[in-house]
């Protein structure tokens, strides 16, 4: 039934389109209201006022127009672009071997084409589930995805960011067995840290040095943030002798691919970071937070999740469920007063894992693996002592040798690569993705055994 | 339409093999921790493309049809917002990059705060929340860290009835008490209740302005004053800005703190749930305590200064939701000193659509109303807000919203924005008067709606008492159509027995 009669549309003038004076010539600025001048006059009737500045009497006004906010002139689509460009550009790309929680992918093209539907792109929360079936699907895939990976029961519709999952894992926790501290293994991104301490300040929790029956929780992050990889099960053993809940952080999820999944060494949530299946660096965001349970959390999981259901002929359909845990319901008892999450960033990891399916990201986390490696055995003979104890996946710290980083980074840096994250003395932290061709590889070496040489 | 996880065993690949190069198979790692099984599908690109194209039809956007939903502000989002976003110098930046290499980002990033600035009337802005209630949390991460800086013990924030359900659950997160104020016959908070609730350990009042029921409140001046003899700060949740921009400035309403939605007023794309982005503005007295890092410009070069002792610290990764920020600075931009204009627009917008069902519907709170209204169905029967938001789909309309404000029965809450027509306006003002009249005649017919979606009205109560909340390879999915699925509890059963 469409309901909505097609009319023919009046040929309308848009009276309100910014016009501008530039060099003695109009220029007509774009503006997205599509309401003419004759429309106005005959709503402004309607309501029974005569101008829409007495709409504005019970705004107590404060400016006269905005002109006096000292903003810039309007632009029309053409001379944003020109200038959004002259402003992009002043960023300088790099050959990049650097990760630290955001990792360079390869991002498939079909993902950012089934993005940008605007069915996708432009809804919101699926409140009103008969009208959102698309994003209740891809969001029930989602979580299914993300508990294959991990090995948990029961995944949410998406957080924020890798850290901020952390955090809410932890609050999670704490509201689960009441105790409120919270120990932290070695080698978690310091910015996660960061994050957490931040969270824990808000909510009295304190980040603690031994584990006892105080402990809320134990977080171990695999691979770390050194990319080592490691069986944590001596991790969970002593979080779960005093009763603390044990949480995995995953921030190079592409990892899940050839080692095993936080659920077979005893996690009981398992947080991190989706960027990369499928989500560009973009300079740190947006990127996808996901939190995945064991089932005795579900009641305690915080924001979306979807679920299956049926309609009232029976047929299969999704809607938003346990909304009874929700800041919207719940209000100060809610789990979270998460609201708006990134779901299009879970949808384009939905799609991406679709696209590279079993093989492909096996064949992406091969990749990684391998070429970190061969990058790693190349800066060995050239003295960069490998500072890893623990087999590690596609990150390494290496020792440059004494006192040469700043000199090797800032040489690599003139060359277009970007050759790690400088940690202290002359430690670098070197990542490696699919990204990183063998030719890159090769040149990476070759311009550091050229300055060595020229020592 | 079934699963990803349905399609039989295909082809997939986009890189190259591995074992091309792979002269490092994984032999450094130990056994054990090789992962035995990897339970995903193999599915070919072309099945990938038409199962989450025939996903999306199922979906419905701004890009599709009207979508008054209130308190969202789901207005157009510009194409071109979307191509610029993708401009590789910004979409392809290490957030980690060296200083010399990220001048653009930077820029951009500090000149949006400085809009923001001059827009609200703050002296400082944050742009590292994810989202509206992420900036509300940090506002109260401030809140509490200002007051333990000044040994003041403050443990209560005062918020008014008709707030959005995050205001109080933040509150929470911090461990601060909610002291709820009803709101007066005018739908504002009530003055004299709040006089009366107003004591020492008050930290933070927390208003919307305009508020959920699409009001300014009229008292606000005279709360502020109030608030700040008291020693409290003010706090605005701005999610309403659309209908403030360059008519008054939160600041004049002597707010100390207020978040910006980017996704709402700034025109980022709601992306069916997310990613938005938050803005945190706050005084001079409370800028020290911003998160970091806080992007500083020397008028030359633009730095990210890390070093500011008073921070409460990092509330995410790195600098906040970057590729939503480029939209913003752009919608920004393209307005420039005509940004009067959308919220004059969203406000006449409103107002017209008010006007043409007030009539038939009751308008608990009869004022001039700015960007949005909310209408009361209650005349028309216990859930007939529910019953109207499903039957509207059938006309081909995003339902408003209806799960708040709590203190009107049988809410709607309408946000048309200053995107859409009038013709769209009065077409949706008719669905609505004709659904109410189907209410009156034919009410049974309207509990069944809506009929014209891909699936009928959805059984919420089995989701939630049998939840199924995943694919499970080992248990498969569906019995049969028509049959409903078995969840965790009965998988739960079955694996007990
Ligand atoms: C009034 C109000 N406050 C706060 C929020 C939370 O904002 P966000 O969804 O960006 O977290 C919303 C919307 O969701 C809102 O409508």
């Amino acid at each position: 039934m469409k309901w909505r009669s097609r009319k023919k549309k009046e040929k309308r003038r848009n009276d309100y389109r910014c016009v501008r004076q530039q060099g003695g010539y109009e220029v007509i600025i774009m503006n997205y209201i599509p309401v003419t001048e004759n429309d106005k006059r005959n709503m402004l009737r309607h309501i029974g006022v005569k101008s829409i500045n007495d709409l504005l009497i019970e705004l107590k006004p404060s400016i006269a127009d905005s002109g006096e906010l000292g903003l810039s002139n309007p632009m029309s689509e053409l001379e944003l672009l020109e200038h959004m460009k002259r402003l992009s550009e002043k960023n300088n790309l790099m050959k990049y071997f650097i990760g630290a929680g955001a990792y360079n992918h390869y991002v498939p093209a079909a993902v950012n084409h089934l993005l940008m539907r605007g069915e996708f792109l432009t809804g919101y929360t699926p409140y009103q589930a008969e009208m959102s079936q698309g994003t209740l699907q891809a969001m029930y895939e989602f979580q299914s995805f993300i508990c294959l990976l991990t090995g948990m029961d029961v995944a949410n519709a998406s957080m924020y960011d890798g850290s901020s999952a952390l955090a809410e894992a932890v609050l999670l926790s704490s509201s689960y067995n009441g105790r409120n501290g919270v120990f932290v293994n070695n080698g978690l991104n310091p910015q996660y840290l960061e994050v957490l301490k931040t969270y824990c300040e808000g909510a009295d929790l304190e980040i603690v040095n031994e584990i006892n029956e105080k402990t809320t929780c134990v977080i171990g992050q695999n691979p770390d943030f050194y990319g080592n990889l490691e069986n944590l099960e001596y991790l969970s053993d002593r979080a779960h002798k005093v009763g603390a809940l044990f949480i995995t952080c995953v921030v190079e999820p592409t990892s899940l691919a050839i080692v095993q999944p936080p659920g077979y060494y005893g996690a009981d949530l398992v947080v991190g970071e989706g960027q990369s299946f499928g989500i560009p660096i973009n300079f740190g965001g947006p990127y996808l937070g996901f939190l995945g349970v064991k089932d005795f959390l579900l009641k305690k999981i915080p924001g979306r999740i979807a679920g299956m259901t049926a309609d009232s002929k029976g047929r299969k359909g999704f809607v938003l469920t346990f909304q009874a845990r929700e800041q919207h319901i719940r209000r100060e008892r809610a789990t979270s007063n998460i609201t708006t999450n990134v779901e299009l960033m879970a949808i384009a990891s939905t799609i991406y894992l679709s696209l590279m399916g079993r093989t492909g990201l096996k064949n992406v986390a091969k990749l990684c693996y391998s070429r970190a490696h061969l990058l790693q055995e190349k800066l060995a003979k050239m003295d960069f002592k490998l500072l890893n104890d623990k087999p590690f996946y596609n990150e390494f710290l290496v020792r440059a040798p004494s006192g040469s980083s700043e000199n090797v980074l800032s040489h690599l840096l003139k060359e277009g690569i970007l050759g790690g994250l400088h940690l202290d003395h002359d430690n670098i932290l070197i990542c490696c993705t699919e990204m990183n061709s063998l030719q890159d590889i090769e040149s990476y070496a070759s311009i550091i055994n050229e300055r060595m040489l020229l020592k | 339409m079934k699963l990803i996880f349905e399609y039989e065993e295909s082809i997939t690949g986009h890189l190259p093999d591995s074992s091309d190069d792979d002269s490092h198979s994984l032999g450094d790692l130990p056994r054990e921790l090789i992962r035995k099984e990897l339970p995903l599908p193999n599915v070919s690109e072309i099945d990938v493309i038409r199962h989450y194209s025939n996903m999306s039809r199922k979906n419905f956007g701004v890009d599709i049809g009207f979508y008054p939903l209130g308190s969202c502000t789901m207005k157009y989002n510009p194409k071109i917002n979307e191509d610029i976003a993708k401009l590789e110098g910004f979409m392809q930046l290490h957030p980690l990059s060296h200083q010399s290499c990220i001048q653009g980002s930077l820029q951009l990033m500090w000149e949006l705060g400085e809009y923001f600035k001059k827009i609200t009337g703050m002296d400082a802005f944050s742009l590292q929340p994810a989202a509206g209630s992420q900036s509300e949390l940090l506002g109260v991460m401030i809140a509490k860290a200002y007051f333990k800086e000044k040994k003041e013990k403050r443990t209560k924030i005062i918020i008014p009835d008709s707030a959005h359900g995050t205001n109080p659950a933040t509150a929470a997160m911090c461990k601060f008490e909610t002291i709820t104020v009803k709101s007066d016959s005018r739908g504002n908070m009530d003055i004299n209740e709040f006089k009366e609730l107003l004591e020492e350990d008050i930290a933070l009042v927390m208003l919307t302005n305009p508020n959920t029921l699409g009001l300014f409140e009229e008292k606000v001046l005279e709360i502020s004053d109030l608030a700040h003899r008291n020693g409290s700060l003010m706090y605005c949740d701005g999610a309403n800005m659309n209908a403030l921009l360059g008519i008054t400035r939160p600041a004049d309403q002597g707010f100390d703190l207020i978040h910006l939605n980017l996704h709402k007023t700034f025109s980022t794309p709601h992306g069916g749930g997310g990613p938005g982005a938050g803005a945190l503005g706050v005084k001079t007295h409370l800028s020290d305590f911003l998160p970091l890092p806080r992007v500083v410009n020397d008028g030359k070069n633009f730095a990210l200064d890390y070093d500011r002792r008073r921070s409460v610290g990092m509330t995410r990764y790195c600098y906040g939701n970057f590729g939503m920020l480029v939209r913003a600075y752009a919608y920004i931009r393209s307005w420039g000193n005509e940004l009067r204009k959308i919220s004059e627009h969203a406000i006449l917008n409103a107002n017209y659509l008010c006007s043409l069902l007030k009539e038939d519907f009751e308008l608990p709170y009869d004022r001039r109303c700015a960007h949005e209204f909310v209408l009361s169905s209650r005349k028309l029967g216990q859930k007939s807000a529910l019953n109207i938001a499903k039957r509207i789909m059938d006309y081909g309309f995003h339902p408003p919203t209806i799960y708040f404000p709590l203190i009107v029965p049988e809410a709607l809450m309408i946000e048309p924005t200053e995107t859409e027509s009038k013709e769209t306006l009065d077409e949706f003002a008719t669905a609505l008067r004709k659904i109410a009249k189907e209410l009156k005649e034919n009410p049974d017919f309207v509990k069944g709606a809506p009929y014209t979606r891909s699936v009928e009205r959805l059984d919420e109560v089995i989701a939630a008492r049998r939840p199924n909340l995943r694919w499970n390879a080992h248990t498969g999915l569906e019995e049969e159509d028509g049959k409903k699925m078995p969840g965790i509890n009965e998988r739960e059963d079955r694996r007990q027995k």
